[in-house]
């Protein structure tokens, strides 16, 4: 046997895929809303991402058990960073192949450092419109002259650029703008994985059907907004599951099922787009799907929930007699309402502006919403930046306190005198109606009644803007609407992806208030430039009181979100920040 | 005849500009601006006007109309702004489970209907005919809502008799584990105005003259009923087929919703809620078209079943 | 025109009030068309009542707890805890505490920091003028309640009168624009007639839903949307029978007397000719009241129904996917029940009417 045959051997020997998953374990899972593809630089769903982080492999990930979530080494060792906190150099790990291909002309592909620099590009690409652009715009050394050059056109990516820089094979260097000490959980998100650039060329028109990655599942079969199925990816680099077990009894469990098996576990997976609570629930009950969110309509069938205590829930017998599975976590999200600060009746710093908007915000009843619409499966947010996220203060109390009595005194206050006909006029005598834009399910119809309430309780006529989506979006935009509801999630956990949501510079983007307020944005350039720690939270708690202050937002409450598995599905823990955990599910029917 | 169709096929053309012209409106008025979905979390007004752009939306209306007629003269109408797809696969994969669906409802529902509804117009007047008519006319005042929401809960999940929800590529699979259910709630909101319907023809049809001349000729009820006022109801019959298949096609929209059934009514829903123009332009053409030619179909079928029938 | 007689001669057409007074006669003899009548009015008075503010006018006020079970079925509902405010409150309180924040330890905007403080402090004091009594909140109720404790008795009552409005005047709108483009594309054809024929196929040939998602978009919410969208989607059945009525009979000697004695088009087309198919007319009448109040259901459905300061059957309807999952049957049965005996009284009263008022049965 000569050298180079016994150099083939070995290498065959690491390359051989590690075949764990069974082929013949589907499992069935269900999302209550249509993806839109499968391009990392081009969609922004949660549903898309979701499947996205499975074909896909960002640099870094999360620790699958680790909580707070811990960002661990993916295909890339964790980066060393230099002091000043601008610049990353990731090592890729070699021997990572993409999934075959027909751009890959029957070669193996193996991943390089040159893909993630083509992959984090493709975000500045005009003729891409990444949503995720404002992630990456202005952010590396360089960048913005490339963009300049491409005008509407491509971008030219053979233009070596000094912030994404392949410095070999294996070695990505990122040069940052500013310093950021959080730019790493930024780079984990499923947007961020690689995407070979073959592929991507060979498909130009059509890269939202073709995704090829390096990550444990790949694409077998599309059917948009009704069925989505992958497969695990035959030629997936040996992943052991190695995940150190902390308190939780479900750790534990985890570690049983998973300790020293190679992932993905299961061959196949079948995502049905399921947008009606009824036979989402029905589905899961009669054992079509294997896990599943419980929809609120559920919550009460599903959930013991103890009214001294309703985040203490324990299963409903029938189905804990099953041995099915209930897990339970808090959402990194914030949930509220924000006034047009633009606008000429809501909005405005004088005090009469302030004393309308809180007055409005101590009238609705969030506690009542919690009990009657969440079934006590939230908590009230009191904080711009939920638990969960790096920032965030749990003694600080934003929220008004709910007193509608007291509310109606303060507008008396301020000239907002009750009229003829048994509602309040503006302090200037002109007639006085908010108007408060709102999606159109049935969902949205049982919060705009207790809106609805509130305002009767103000003695303000109260008019409602129903809508698509889009429609409000951009109306708000244009400066149209007066009030609204968002809910923000984390894109990644680090308070900044949540204190921009008020800085003006954002303002008619994520700043949807349209609040300017040049103490918060001093503070908030302050906050940039500081690794979290005390010195920073002192920044956020000094802005968070300016929004209590000012008003611009009414905080409405972050969600505790139920999932239920089935009594054989082994391996589950919810993860805050990775979407899904398909790669890590067993079934042992 | 032959000149009879071509006249028809001719008059196509100013319907098929009439709708276009409405579509065009409504969508430029109502539709909702696309870029405001397509921009993500990413609301900034450059990333906007790079997807306006993109789209041809920053082209004036008139342009725009010309490349909207240009499509529906090829029959092309590009990729869904959404998710990018071509629209015509996306119709593709969309037609199979519309027409299993709807055209199973379809026949099975008339076969049920027609044969029902000779049953108590023969009988018409007895105890029978008050009883289906009655029952017909309670069963029809239940919402379709009901039904669907009622059958699901009850059949599948409390009896276990159906699967909750599921669609699968194999039509033996379907017809056998998928489609029972939805077909049997569809074949119910539909039957009872069938039968009421049918009915009315049959009778009205057996009050004719022809048929007294028949009875004194001293033909049988059943030859009767079978050999004249069958043949002659059968119009009716025909034409409203015919007209309902299109509708159907969109009316099953709450069936495929509740079922995880991947058909052409969701597709209309998802479009008209994401703004993705060229998937509504491409059904709402087909659509008429279909509308079209069926009714030219039930015209021609007429002209067959009863050669009386003036084709003007 | 040429008229030299100015006497205004109306020519009698054939006898339309016998035929009313003939169709009321063979009505009233006929059982099941009388008694479906009878409830048709006895739903047309309730829903007065309850337009006028006689009935159900309160409609809205939480009078029971969420989700009271009826009276006579009250161990038929789920066991489920009902959380409220205060439950909530205590719980949050509990979970500071718990979390060893002595409340010296929470921060939040002090009184100096707040532009609004002195106003706060004041509005606390004063505030006592605006404190309201709850009422009491009953455990069961005849019907039952919905999810914010409101009467489904007096809902469902509101819900019935909205529905029959909705139902009533979309049927109208639909047969006044369909009445007067078939009358003018039969009773004038030529271009006229080619113009609306082209219209009638365009909308044909649109499908049903598109407009509708179309037309819901631009016009707000509301019960005005709802009769618009519904009766500019559903106007072309009426359109083409009136179309080939005035076809028929603007070559029938009596409105060739009309003619002939000087009688303008306008009064041809609604004074002679209108009253001799207004039996048709009234048969679509009822059979459109009849489709619209079970469409309205699916629009509600679809998030395109009445606002939430108004209730109607459909909008009751669309709330009960959720409760049927959690058990709470109540406001669905009501909503079935009372909306299958309206519907099914109309229907079997049209069947009646059309029988009644065909003229070829004698």
């Amino acid at each position: 046997m000569n050298k180079h045959a016994l150099l083939a051997m070995l290498a065959a020997c690491t390359l051989l895929p590690a075949t764990a998953a069974d082929m013949n374990k589907v499992l069935h899972v269900a999302m209550n809303a249509p993806e839109t593809g499968f391009d990392p630089a081009k969609v922004s769903d949660l549903y898309s991402s979701a499947i996205n982080e499975n074909i896909y492999d960002p640099l870094v990930s999360y620790d699958y058990l680790a909580r707070p979530a811990k960002l661990v080494a993916n295909t890339s060792t964790l980066p060393s960073v230099s002091v000043d906190g601008k610049v990353y150099t990731f090592h890729i790990k070699p021997g990572i192949y993409f999934a075959d291909d027909a751009a890959f002309k029957g070669k193996k592909r193996e991943l390089t450092a040159a893909d993630y620099a083509y992959s984090i590009k493709r975000h500045l690409d005009p003729t891409v419109r990444s949503p995720w652009s404002f992630l990456v715009d202005g952010r590396f050394v360089g960048a913005d002259e490339l963009v300049k050059a491409a005008g509407k056109g491509a971008l030219n990516y053979d233009t070596p650029v000094e912030g994404i820089k392949v410095v070999d094979k294996y070695t990505l260097q990122l040069t940052l703008t500013e310093t950021n000490f959080n730019f790493l959980s930024i780079l984990a998100m499923p947007a961020f994985g690689a995407v070979a650039r073959e592929v991507i060329e060979a498909n130009r028109d059509n890269t939202n059907a073709h995704p090829v990655g390096t990550g444990p599942y790949l694409l077998k079969e599309w059917k948009p907004g009704s069925k989505i199925v992958l497969e695990a990816n035959p030629g997936y680099r040996k992943v052991v599951f190695d995940s150190v077990p902390g308190n939780d009894p479900v750790d534990r469990a985890v570690v049983k099922a998973l300790q020293g098996k190679t992932l993905p576990r299961v061959g196949r997976v079948e995502v049905a787009i399921i947008e009606e609570e009824q036979p989402l629930w029905l589905s899961f009950l009669n054992r079509q799907l294997d896990v599943s969110g419980i929809p609120q309509a559920a919550l009460q069938d599903a959930l013991v929930i103890n009214p001294k205590n309703p985040l203490d829930v324990k299963l409903a017998d029938k189905y804990a007699r099953q041995g099915m599975q209930l897990q339970r976590q808090q959402m990194p999200e914030v949930n509220f309402h924000f006034f047009n600060m633009q606008d000429p009746v809501v909005g405005g710093d004088s005090k009469d502006k302030i004393a309308l908007r809180r007055a409005i915000a101590m009238a609705f009843p969030v506690n009542e919403t919690i009990a009657a619409i969440r079934r006590g499966q939230a908590v009230p947010m009191n904080y711009i930046v939920p638990a969960g996220v790096a920032g965030h203060n749990p003694a600080f109390r934003g929220a008004p306190k709910y007193d509608p009595a007291a509310a109606n005194a303060l507008l008396d206050r301020f000239g907002y005198r009750i009229g003829e006909d048994g509602y309040r006029i503006r302090p200037d005598g002109k007639p006085l109606a908010v108007e408060l834009a709102s999606g159109t399910t049935a969902l949205n119809k049982q919060w705009n009644e207790y809106w609805q309430q509130a305002f009767d309780k103000l003695k303000i006529h109260l008019n409602f803007k129903l809508g698509k989506w889009n429609e409000l979006a951009k109306a708000n935009q244009q400066g149209k609407l007066q009030m609204w509801g968002m809910a923000w999630g984390a894109d990644y956990p680090d308070g900044e992806n949540f204190m921009q949501l008020l800085y003006s510079k954002n303002a008619g983007d994520s700043n949807a208030a349209d609040f300017k307020n040049a103490d918060y944005d001093r503070l908030f350039e302050a906050s940039l430039k500081l690794p979290d720690g005390p010195e920073r939270n002192k920044l956020y708690d000094a802005m968070n009181k300016i929004v209590v202050a000012q008003q611009p937002w009414i905080f409405g409450d972050i969600r505790v979100r139920s999932t239920l598995a089935q009594p054989y599905v082994k391996g589950l823990k919810l993860h805050p920040l990775l979407n899904t955990s398909w790669r890590y599910l067993d079934l042992q029917k | 005849m032959l000149a009879f169709i071509i006249r028809r096929v001719a008059q196509m053309v100013p319907t098929l500009f009439g709708v276009m012209l409405l579509l065009f409106v409504l969508f430029n008025w109502v539709g909702g601006d696309p870029s405001y979905i397509l921009a993500g979390k990413n609301l900034s007004p450059e990333a906007l006007a790079n997807i306006r752009h993109q789209l041809g939306l920053d082209l004036s209306l008139p342009q725009q109309f010309v490349i909207f007629v240009k499509q529906v003269l090829t029959l092309d109408f590009g990729t869904s702004w959404s998710t990018q797809q071509p629209v015509t696969s996306i119709l593709h994969s969309r037609i199979g489970p519309s027409l299993l669906l709807t055209g199973s409802i379809l026949l099975l529902g008339t076969v049920l209907a027609v044969v029902i509804a000779a049953l108590v117009a023969y009988l018409r007047g007895s105890l029978t005919d008050r009883l289906v008519t009655l029952i017909s006319t309670c069963a029809m005042s239940v919402s379709g809502l009901v039904y669907i929401i009622a059958g699901q809960y009850w059949l599948a999940h409390k009896a276990g008799l159906f699967p909750i929800m599921g669609w699968s590529d194999r039509i033996a699979e379907n017809l056998l584990y998928y489609l029972p259910l939805p077909l049997l709630l569809g074949v119910v909101v539909g039957l009872a105005p069938d039968i009421r319907f049918y009915r009315s023809c049959f009778v009205e049809e057996m009050n004719h003259d022809y048929v007294r001349t028949a009875r004194a000729k001293g033909l049988s009820e059943p030859v009767i009923m079978l050999k004249h006022v069958l043949r002659n109801a059968m119009i009716p019959v025909v034409t409203s087929l015919m007209m309902s298949l299109p509708y159907l096609m969109m009316g099953a929209m709450l069936l495929e919703t509740f079922f995880s059934i991947p058909g052409m009514g969701k597709e209309v829903v998802m479009a008209v809620d994401r703004s993705d123009f060229p998937v509504i332009k491409a059904i709402t053409i087909y659509i008429a078209l279909a509308t079209m030619l069926f009714n030219l179909l039930a015209d021609i079928v007429y002209k067959l079943i009863d050669p009386r029938v003036e084709l003007s | 025109m040429p008229s030299s007689n100015p006497l205004p001669l109306t020519v009698a057409p054939p006898s339309h009030n016998s035929l009313a007074r003939q169709g009321w006669r063979r009505l009233r003899r006929d059982r099941i068309g009388f008694g479906s009548l009878c409830i048709v009015a006895l739903y047309l008075l309730l829903a007065m009542a309850a337009w006028s503010g006689l009935l159900a006018r309160h409609w809205q006020d939480e009078v029971a707890k969420p989700f009271a079970p009826p009276t006579l079925f009250a161990n038929l509902g789920p066991q489920h805890v009902e959380l409220n405010a205060a439950d909530i409150d205590a719980a949050n309180q509990r979970r500071r505490a718990a979390a060893g924040s002595d409340s010296s330890a929470a921060t939040g905007l002090d009184a100096s920091e707040d532009p609004l403080a002195a106003d706060m402090a004041a509005a606390q004091q004063q505030a006592a003028q605006y404190h309201s009594e709850e009422a009491p909140k009953a455990d069961t109720l005849p019907l039952g309640a919905d999810q914010r404790g409101r009467d489904i008795r007096q809902k469902v009552l509101q819900g019935t009168a909205t529905s029959l409005l909705v139902g009533l005047s979309g049927a109208l709108l639909a047969l006044t624009i369909g009445t007067v483009l078939g009358a003018l594309s039969g009773y004038f054809g030529g271009l006229l007639d080619d113009l609306l024929m082209w219209g009638y196929s365009v909308f044909t040939s649109v499908p049903d839903m598109l407009l509708l998602l179309a037309f819901a978009a631009v016009s707000g919410r509301g019960i005005g949307t709802v009769v618009v969208v519904m009766a500019l989607t559903s106007w072309t059945g009426s359109y083409r029978l009136m179309r080939a009525e005035f076809l028929k009979h603007k070559s029938r000697e009596y409105v060739r007397a009309a003619d002939a004695i000087g009688a303008s088009h306008g009064r041809r087309m609604f004074h002679h000719i209108l009253p001799n198919v207004s039996h048709l007319l009234l048969v679509q009448f009822s059979m459109l009241t009849v489709a619209l109040i079970k469409y309205e259901a699916i629009l509600s459905f679809l998030g395109f129904g009445v606002g939430i300061t108004q209730v109607s059957l459909g909008a009751m309807l669309a709330e009960a996917p959720a409760e049927l999952l959690q058990g709470y049957w109540w406001q669905m049965l009501t909503v079935t029940v009372v909306m299958s005996v309206l519907v099914t009284a109309f229907s079997l009263l049209t069947d009646s009417l059309r029988d009644a008022l065909d003229p070829k049965v004698k």
